[in-house]
């Protein structure tokens, strides 16, 4: 008989495999958790992550629930280290994929460089046969050509095969009949659709995203094979979940089929977390800030659900249209933005900090392992917020002559002192992020003051009151093990697949029954899906949205519907779009409403994690301070601050700053005029003056 | 400087741009027309008090350029002493500050700081039908400006926030378009008004003094770029002379000097039909340039420009006087710009490639859509092949140097939307452009119409003289329509107006080649063997040209 139930998070990313393990009590509810961390081990990620299961000590025969997230797909489509692929398409289409849009998003620069296809033109080929945009058939398919394309792929080693056909969203009859003879003919070859991952139309963005999925599948099916493979040979018997872009988790057989939807499982899991948090600790509406060591994200929860959208691109940015994959992401902004960002003058004598890093190697200065950039780390250490004593936990001793050097040469060139540009850099740094978060708030028409923070990753604690206080937020949280956060997400996570379906229709009366039919046919898919996972329909719990514009339109508003839609209804609808529409963009219309489409969000419980608060220990503060030193606050100036053994901090405590909280993974920045208080979770609430 | 913190400055310059983009996504998302949300003809910009650019947003280079003449035009009619906070301007008007031509409305708005302007923010994007003899109302066999539509001459659209409702229905009833026009219109609006929203806060953080000091270190800041860029070109008096399609030469000399860049343009064909620019539209395609080869990163603010100077004369092609007409503007603004990088390329090969296609190739085609009945209108630019330069080929199917972050139209959403059925889509494998580096290749596309009572409007240049090659390097190929009817014979056109289409008809658009760059028998013949796989060439012509055995 068990007695414990031990649950699993581990997450592969670019430089280490990080663990959490909670070993909960099923009598009491009490968890015991251990984190670990190893080195990723690359091109044989699974290693890794075998490694941090024996390092942390947890003996996977033990394991009842694993869930796993990783770069394994990111990685393969930037490293280019995917498999040559052949597109079958539409004739007259050959060349959507290379044609993409034609935007120069650099658009003074007569240099600007296009990017590449994923496929040559010789491996792009076309068969006759065509859909209409209503899903009628106008001229039918013809494979006759088939056996011959699929020789020549042979022939050039072509190891994926990618089908998109026009109108498939709408009817993916041809799709589906080429696919079932390009398995007849090669059964070996991995083979995907445009239809199996997106029904939404834009042929130039699904075969992208068919191409992409082909271009990673084997690389990804190896992946997860092994990693089953490897549990199972150490006696591994619970469940595997892998992590998803949509913040949900899914079956190894199933992401294996269309792994491209694991190319933001980590910041996903990070987000969801944030959700999860939120959610425990009564803030419903949440922005969420991850820094990391060279980029920061951020992304926006309103009424405690992330934001899922399927237009995500890699590689994009200034300087490149990049690369559509039109698969559920969570809404996120990236920004070049971390702790080994590089701060840099420019020839007219204009401070930047990033998006280049001093990476891993050689790291900010103060590593002392040669580097000479000065980082948002570096300008940190210098103003005493970071405790050059305990550096990295204490794992590294600071080099100060190396970091004043880097920062010297910074100020030099700006005309100033070495404090004056370690201030610049932070507040360049901060401001950097600030906008990020506005654009994830701001620009969707919402007012962040409305919102708590939530941060977390390697750096999200140094900055985060800085950046409430910019924006006008009014609470900071930070949250327990804030440097695995990510992975704790990810044992919060439900199975979860959203749906996009492109369907027009007027919203007239009579309308109502041919879009909850559309509506019932996907929850019917998608309960005939999870049945295959073996969850029974009644856990299976949905969201219906609705993609809403004016007539003429193009972009769409998503309003959440409850209950089957009906005629009587669909005045109720018409003003929740006008509602969220005036909302984000400050007028409304007396134009007639569309539906464009509809997004279905189905979600089932698989062993998720209870958390359990404890009661405050009743202890003051001042049995976690562990001393004080002066501090640079950059605006706020130089302060005697009250130094916090993080570990040491137990619920109900409460301080205020100028004060940091250190422990071996965070260091927590307070500000002048922050009161701080630790909730029964560990979790450090930082109210602000505001 | 005026005890201002640098950093301060810095956050409040990168704060503006982060404005621009914020005022043109608002814009884009709630645009009822597909040329705004998709093909996203449109700009945005916040300018200085005097109406000096500071900001702009992403969208059309070309549209950079022309919010701060718009406010300078606006400032000139309506004195500052005159406007009020809520005041919000419209015009269209080439000749009352719209620069281009009627169909680009622009609308500017005042932000005032204790009682007084400290910057504007302005937008302009591209309507559909503003009335005038033809659908789409450019017409290019219009001669004066009143056959082109309603005429806004830098009106106020609010006062005091206050609709001016007149204008609003005098609008409305001029557009054979007044649903879309309405939306558009206040798409716009939300733009300005997010845009001073922020401001606003800015101004509530910083003061409106550091906001003012900001603005004026950025355009210094533009202008040291500028100046450091011209640094770098090599000083000289350059002409050049160019056949058009229809046999008039243009002519421009530009000279170089340690801190000048002086385009005359003085030289040049008396103003003719439609085919016009106003003397700002030819500022702007000058500052284009001068941007390209100057410092294409820097900020483009009013002071990236001020070591800019452009001579026209008045009567001319490229500084027309009332009541020319100038619906397809932007043809003469796209050869112009054109003609100055070529009069550049030879002496600065390494900044400028060779020739592309160059054209807008504006592209009009409308009537009953053939399932729902109601009125469509797609009016669209096209993709086109670019210039080889030295290292590489060119890029394939992207858009002129006059549309930047803009997009085509997806065949999935064009059948839907329109009714037409899209034959086609592929890149052109004509044979043009070779070279040691070859030109990008252009776009073929067929669209076959569904119904009868339709109409085809286009102006294209670059449809006789090719985009040029450099330094041995073969011309690219021209820009052509062809409307292909069952059982007759093709007809090509390059302008055309109201061209009228029936069921099965296939309007054939073809964009050109770019330009080669160095000999085609130093080509790599890996190169040379994988154009040949992949099509692009025939195996006599990689034998021929190329020197491949």
């Amino acid at each position: 008989m068990s007695t414990k139930t031990i649950r699993v998070a581990t997450d592969v990313g670019g430089t280490f495999t990080d663990l959490v393990c909670f070993e909960t009590d099923t009598a009491t509810g009490e968890s015991r958790v251990i984190t670990a961390k190893s080195d990723t081990t690359p091109p044989n990620f699974e290693q890794g992550v075998l490694n941090v299961l024996d390092k942390g000590g947890v003996d996977p025969s033990t394991v009842d629930f694993l869930a796993h997230g990783t770069t394994v797909v990111i990685n393969a489509l930037t490293e280019r280290k995917g498999v040559k692929v052949g597109l079958i398409t539409t004739e007259g289409f050959r060349d959507s994929l290379e044609i993409a849009r034609g935007n120069r998003p650099d658009f003074f620069n007569l240099h600007y460089r296009k990017p590449e296809p994923f496929v040559p033109r010789y491996l792009r080929r076309e068969l006759p046969g065509r859909m209409s945009y209503r899903g009628e058939e106008m001229r039918p398919l013809d494979l006759s050509a088939l056996p011959a394309i699929l020789a020549d792929f042979r022939a050039d080693g072509v190891e994926a095969v990618a089908v998109c056909f026009l109108h498939a969203y709408a009817n993916p009859a041809h799709e589906r009949a080429a696919l079932d003879e390009i398995r007849r003919l090669w059964p070996e070859v991995a083979a995907v659709s445009s239809h199996q991952i997106t029904r939404e139309w834009r042929e130039y963005e699904r075969s992208s995203t068919a191409v992409l999925s082909a271009y990673v599948q084997p690389t990804a099916e190896r992946y997860l094979t092994r990693l089953s493979d490897g549990l199972s040979a150490k006696g591994f018997a619970g469940n595997l979940f892998i992590m998803q872009s949509n913040c949900g988790v899914d079956s190894v057989e199933s992401v294996s089929k269309i792994p491209i939807t694991m190319v933001e499982s980590g910041p996903a899991s990070g987000f969801w977390g944030a959700a999860e948090l939120g959610r425990l600790i009564g803030e419903p509406n949440v922005l969420a800030l991850d820094i990391g060591g060279t980029t920061a994200k951020c992304s926006l929860i309103e009424d405690g659900r992330v934001r899922i959208m399927t237009d995500y691109w890699i590689e994009r940015d200034k300087r490149s249209a990049g690369y559509p994959i039109m698969v559920p992401v969570v809404d996120l902004v990236e920004i070049g933005n971390g702790g080994g960002s590089i701060a840099w003058v420019d020839d007219f004598a204009k401070l930047h900090v990033g998006p280049q890093s001093a990476g891993a190697m050689p790291g900010p200065a103060a590593y002392g392992r040669g580097g000479t950039s000065a980082t948002t780390t570096d300008a940190n250490l210098w103003l005493g917020r970071i405790n050059r004593d305990y550096f990295c936990g204490g794992s590294v001793v600071a080099d100060m002559k190396a970091a004043e050097a880097a920062l010297k040469a910074v100020g030099d060139r700006l005309g100033v002192s070495v404090t004056e540009a370690a201030r610049g850099i932070i507040r360049i740094a901060n401001n950097n992020m600030v906008n990020a978060l506005k654009l994830v708030s701001l620009n969707r028409g919402h007012d962040p003051r409305d919102f708590t923070l939530v941060a977390f990753g390697g750096g999200g604690a140094m900055h985060a009151a800085a950046l409430a206080a910019e924006l006008g937020v009014a609470k900071v949280v930070i949250p327990a093990g804030a440097s695995v956060f990510s992975a704790w997400g990810m044992m919060m996570s439900d199975l979860r697949r959203d749906f996009f379906v492109t369907h027009l229709a007027d919203l007239k009366t009579g309308a109502a029954a041919e879009i909850e039919a559309l509506y019932a046919e996907t929850e019917k898919l998608a309960l005939d899906q999870f049945a295959t996972e073996g969850i029974a329909a009644g856990k299976v719990r949905f969201l219906r949205y609705g993609k809403f514009r004016y007539q003429n339109q193009e972009h769409t508003t998503e309003v959440l519907l409850e209950g089957p839609i009906t005629d009587a209804r669909l005045g109720a609808i018409e003003t929740a779009f006008h509602e969220a529409y005036e909302r984000e963009y400050t007028y409304r219309l007396a134009a007639p409403v569309e539906l464009v489409g509809i997004h279905l969000v189905a979600a089932a419980e698989v062993g998720k994690l209870e958390m359990k608060a404890r009661p405050p220990s009743g202890k003051p503060a001042s049995a976690a301070l562990k001393g004080r030193r002066s501090v640079d606050y950059a605006l706020d100036g130089i302060q005697d601050a009250a130094i916090y053994d993080g570990d040491k901090l137990e619920p109900g405590m409460a301080f205020a700053g100028p004060a940091v909280v250190e422990d071996s993974g965070t260091t927590v920045v307070v500000h002048p005029g922050n009161r701080v208080e630790i909730d029964g979770y560990g979790n450090i609430h930082i109210r602000l003056k505001n | 400087m005026s005890g201002f913190d640098p950093v301060t400055f810095e956050i409040i310059q990168n704060a503006l741009e982060a404005v621009t983009d914020e005022m043109f996504a608002a814009q884009r998302k709630t645009s009822m027309s597909a040329i705004i949300y998709e093909v996203l003809d449109l700009g945005s910009g916040i300018c200085d008090a005097e109406g000096e650019i500071a900001a702009s947003g992403a969208g059309i280079p070309a549209f950079v350029g022309v919010l701060d003449k718009a406010v300078k035009r606006i400032l000139d009619k309506h004195p500052a002493a005159t406007i009020r906070p809520g005041d919000l301007f419209a015009t269209n008007d080439p000749y009352w500050g719209g620069v281009t031509h009627l169909n680009d409305m622009i609308l500017a708005l005042p932000v005032f700081s204790d009682g007084r302007i400290v910057a504007w923010t302005a937008n302009i994007a591209h309507w559909n039908d503003v009335g005038g003899n033809v659908p789409g109302s450019m017409s290019s066999e219009a001669t004066e400006i009143f056959q082109e539509g309603v005429r806004v001459p830098a009106v106020k659209l609010f006062a005091a926030g206050v609709a001016n409702e007149a204008v609003f229905d005098i609008l409305m009833v001029n557009s054979r378009l007044p649903d879309f026009l309405r939306g558009d219109l206040w798409a716009g609006i939300a733009g300005v008004r997010i845009g001073e929203r922020r401001i606003l806060e800015l101004i509530d953080k910083y003061g409106a003094a550091c906001f003012t000091a900001a603005l004026e270190d950025f355009m210094r800041l533009g202008e040291r770029h500028a100046l450091a860029g011209v640094a770098r070109l090599p000083n000289g008096r350059y002409a050049f002379a160019e056949e058009q399609d229809d046999g008039a030469v243009y002519r421009v000399t530009v000279e170089i000097t340690d801190d000048s860049f002086v385009v005359d343009l003085t030289d040049n064909p008396p103003q003719k039909g439609s085919s016009n620019s106003s003397r700002e539209g030819s500022e702007i395609s000058a500052q284009l340039a001068f941007k390209a080869v100057a410092d294409a990163d820097a900020p483009g603010n009013g002071g990236f420009y001020r070591p800019l100077k452009v001579l026209t004369r008045p009567g001319t092609v490229f500084h027309v006087e009332a009541p020319g007409a100038m619906g397809y503007y932007s043809e003469v603004e796209i050869r112009l710009f054109d003609l100055i990088l070529r009069c550049l390329a030879a002496h600065i090969p390494d900044i400028v490639p060779a020739g592309n296609f160059a054209s807008i190739c504006g592209t009009v085609i409308g009537g009953p859509h053939p399932d729902t009945g109601r009125h469509y209108t797609i009016v669209e630019p096209q993709l086109g092949g670019w210039g080889a330069m030295k290292g590489r080929d060119g890029n394939p199917a992207i858009f002129s140097g006059f549309h930047g972050e803009t997009y085509n139209c997806p065949a999935e959403v064009a059948e839907a939307r329109y009714g037409l059925t899209v034959d086609e889509l592929a890149l052109t494998v004509a044979e043009g452009g070779d070279g040691r580096w070859r030109g990008g290749k252009g776009i073929s596309v067929r669209y076959r119409v569904r119904a009868d009572d339709n109409f085809l409007s286009v102006g294209y240049t670059r449809t006789r003289v090719p985009p040029w090659g450099v330094a041995g390097g073969g011309d690219g190929t021209p820009n052509f329509v062809e409307v292909l009817r069952p059982g007759k014979p093709a007809e090509r056109y390059a302008f055309g107006t109201n061209i009228p289409l029936n069921r099965d008809d296939v309007i054939h658009l073809v964009t050109g080649v770019g330009g080669g760059y160095g000999d085609p028998r130093e080509r790599d013949p890996l190169a040379v063997r994988r154009d040949l796989r992949d099509g692009y060439i025939t195996p006599e012509h990689a034998e021929a040209v190329y020197g491949l055995r």
